[in-house]
């Protein structure tokens, strides 16, 4: 690996911000990070990341789905693979796989939940970071 | 202008419409025993036929009540009221016609006036009610009065010779001003009552409607806090699990131990945080999505869902889905979500190796979903409360401590929302049988929502992930 793949976390809570940072840093990710949905557009702009993770609620309700829909919009960016964060099996105990797969009009391409696994954010990171 | 609110002025119509069956039968029963037990001289074929009359328009009337009760043209207030006004003036130009034939001015049925104006007071507004007052002396004082002129037989009640009584002017007057003052009086008398009731039922609705705003902010400051404290459990369970797996480096055996005690009450916590938000979501949210969809369907993947929990203890869940259709409309995910949810429970407070059943029956109104085990069993004295928010049975707290003990008020929730109902039977030490009974066809009770329109926070519609 000659330059580092740079990864972008758009997320608000510094603290689940943190964590991914040291597990993506961990596997020799270069980890750049914006709190806010305007942050990571600029930030996208600014340095393309290779894979951009982004959390669904910040200070609206669905401001990451606005964040993934002006991305896939731009020609330059429509092509970065979008790592959803989300709380989507928050229902009860029981897990319910199917509805995650559902979402097709939604312009991600893979999800990943609140709290945070480590093995299966890299795990996603890679396959995501694979494919072309 | 509506004196009343729908469902009351609607009860009190058909209850007229009731009173009118019986004034029909009356006067005909009357009639038959004055002139063929006592001889009166009146005139039966009229009376007969105010009989048949009533009858008929009282029909008439019912058959409109019907319609208008129909959902795809339902009748207005306003019409409705219009409608009972009319009928009341039907019945008093019969009253006035009843009157005539039995007796005119001799006749004490014209006390009779008197219920007319009750039940006007209480059907209509006050201004309709001393309207219909004076239309009952009006048409009093036309029957006196044409039988004073002799432009109407005078039929006599008390045998064949008059009392002459129709052809003194100052009887007649008197009897009418008498009668109109009585009309007068009981109008205002009734009314004044039924306002105070109406007011009463006014301020009981009001009181109700506050107590279910009430209830809905406390729902939402439940979901906001709720939600907060789902935020920072997410992000501790995320910043201890990369440490766990080492991805910060070896940890030693003794900070291990202590740190996976923290993650574990983390997660149990979390998991109670979600029960009790999704449980929150469901009461505040308006409607459940509907679809139509095969309970027996949502069964055999609910059965999928734990079957690895029961494979673990050796428990067989038997699932029975009986012949013929077991769809219904309604949620699909919480009706899965809810069958898991207590197959879930029957395998946890299950002995290893027992059995776990699940039947699902469709019958003509309703799918009856049972989920039966052989396991600890709620003790007899706290069965009534297992549905309550937050309640556990002291043996299952014994043994699982970590329950949220929100699972049946949530599975409550949801049959209820479906308009169906939950039940439970159990004995201590020998097994529990939970029943779903969902209707097939919703009725509008069932859905209809306790939530007052426009109360919604904006969290309420959960984490902007629109569920399937």
């Amino acid at each position: 690996m000659a330059e580092p793949t740079m990864i972008l976390i758009v997320d608000d809570d510094p603290d689940i911000v943190e964590a991914m940072k040291v597990v993506l840093e961990s596997r020799g990710y270069d980890v750049s990070t914006a709190a806010s949905g305007a942050e990571g557009l600029k930030a996208v702009e600014r340095s393309r990341p290779a894979l951009v993770i982004l959390d669904v609620m910040m200070e609206t309700g669905d401001e990451g789905f606005a964040v993934a829909r002006k991305l896939r919009a731009a020609e330059e960016t429509a092509n970065i693979p979008i790592l959803m964060l989300t709380a989507i099996k928050d229902k009860t105990g029981v897990g319910f796989e199917k509805e995650a797969g559902n979402e097709t009009w939604l312009p991600v391409d893979d999800y990943v939940e609140k709290p945070l696994k480590p093995g299966e954010l890299i795990a996603k990171v890679e396959e995501l970071l694979r494919s072309p | 202008m509506n004196p009343a609110v729908s469902d009351s002025l609607v009860r009190r119509v058909h209850w007229l419409v009731r009173i009118r069956w019986i004034a029909a039968v009356a006067v005909a029963v009357v009639t038959l025993t004055a002139s063929r037990v006592l001889h009166v001289g009146v005139a039966v074929l009229p009376l007969y036929g105010i009989s048949a009359l009533l009858a008929g328009y009282n029909s008439l009337f019912l058959l409109y009540l019907r319609r208008a009760a129909r959902r795809d043209s339902p009748a207005t207030d306003r019409q409705i009221a219009g409608a009972a006004n009319a009928q009341i003036s039907i019945d008093l130009l019969v009253l006035g016609a009843l009157i005539h034939f039995s007796g005119g001015v001799d006749n004490p049925f014209l006390l009779y006036f008197v219920f007319h104006m009750i039940i006007a007071s209480i059907l209509l507004s006050r201004r309709a009610a001393f309207l219909q007052a004076l239309l009952a002396t009006c048409v009093f004082a036309a029957v006196a009065s044409l039988e004073y002129y002799g432009v109407l037989h005078h039929y006599c009640v008390d045998g064949p010779v008059s009392s002459g009584r129709h052809a003194d002017p100052l009887f007649v007057v008197g009897i009418v001003f008498v009668l109109a003052t009585t009309l007068y009086t009981s109008v205002y008398l009734a009314s004044s009552i039924a306002a105070e009731l109406r007011e009463r039922d006014e301020k009981l609705d009001e009181a109700n409607k506050l107590l279910i705003e009430q209830d809905c902010i406390k729902s939402e400051y439940v979901l906001r806090v709720t939600h907060d404290i789902k935020g920072h459990l997410s992000a501790i369970s995320s910043c201890l699990e990369p440490v766990l797996e080492g991805v910060t480096g070896p940890v030693r055996p003794g900070q291990l131990n202590l740190i996976r005690r923290a993650g574990r009450r983390t997660e149990v916590l979390a998991r109670f945080v979600k029960a009790l938000l999704e449980l929150t979501r469901m009461r505040l949210s308006e409607e459940i999505a509907a679809e139509r969809f095969s309970v027996g369907d949502a069964a055999k993947d609910a059965v999928s869902y734990v079957e690895a929990r029961a494979q673990a203890k050796s428990i067989a869940v038997d699932l029975r889905v009986a012949d013929g259709p077991t769809d219904i409309v309604g949620a699909r995910v919480y009706i899965e979500e809810t069958i898991a949810n207590l197959i879930a429970n029957a395998v946890k407070y299950s002995p290893d190796g027992s059995r776990v059943r699940v039947t699902v029956e469709g019958t003509e109104d309703a799918v009856l979903v049972e989920v039966s085990d052989s396991g600890i069993g709620i003790p007899a004295s706290e069965l009534p409360a297992v549905f309550d928010e937050f309640y556990r049975a002291s043996n299952a707290r014994a043994v699982e401590r970590e329950g949220t003990g929100l699972g049946l008020s949530m599975a409550k929730q949801v049959v209820e929302r479906h308009g169906g109902q939950i039940g439970i039977e159990s004995k201590e030490g020998r097994g529990t049988t939970v029943t779903l009974a969902l209707p097939r066809r919703p009725s509008a009770e069932g859905r209809r929502v306790q939530t007052p329109r426009g109360l919604r926070s904006p969290q309420a519609s959960g984490d902007a992930v629109p569920r399937a």
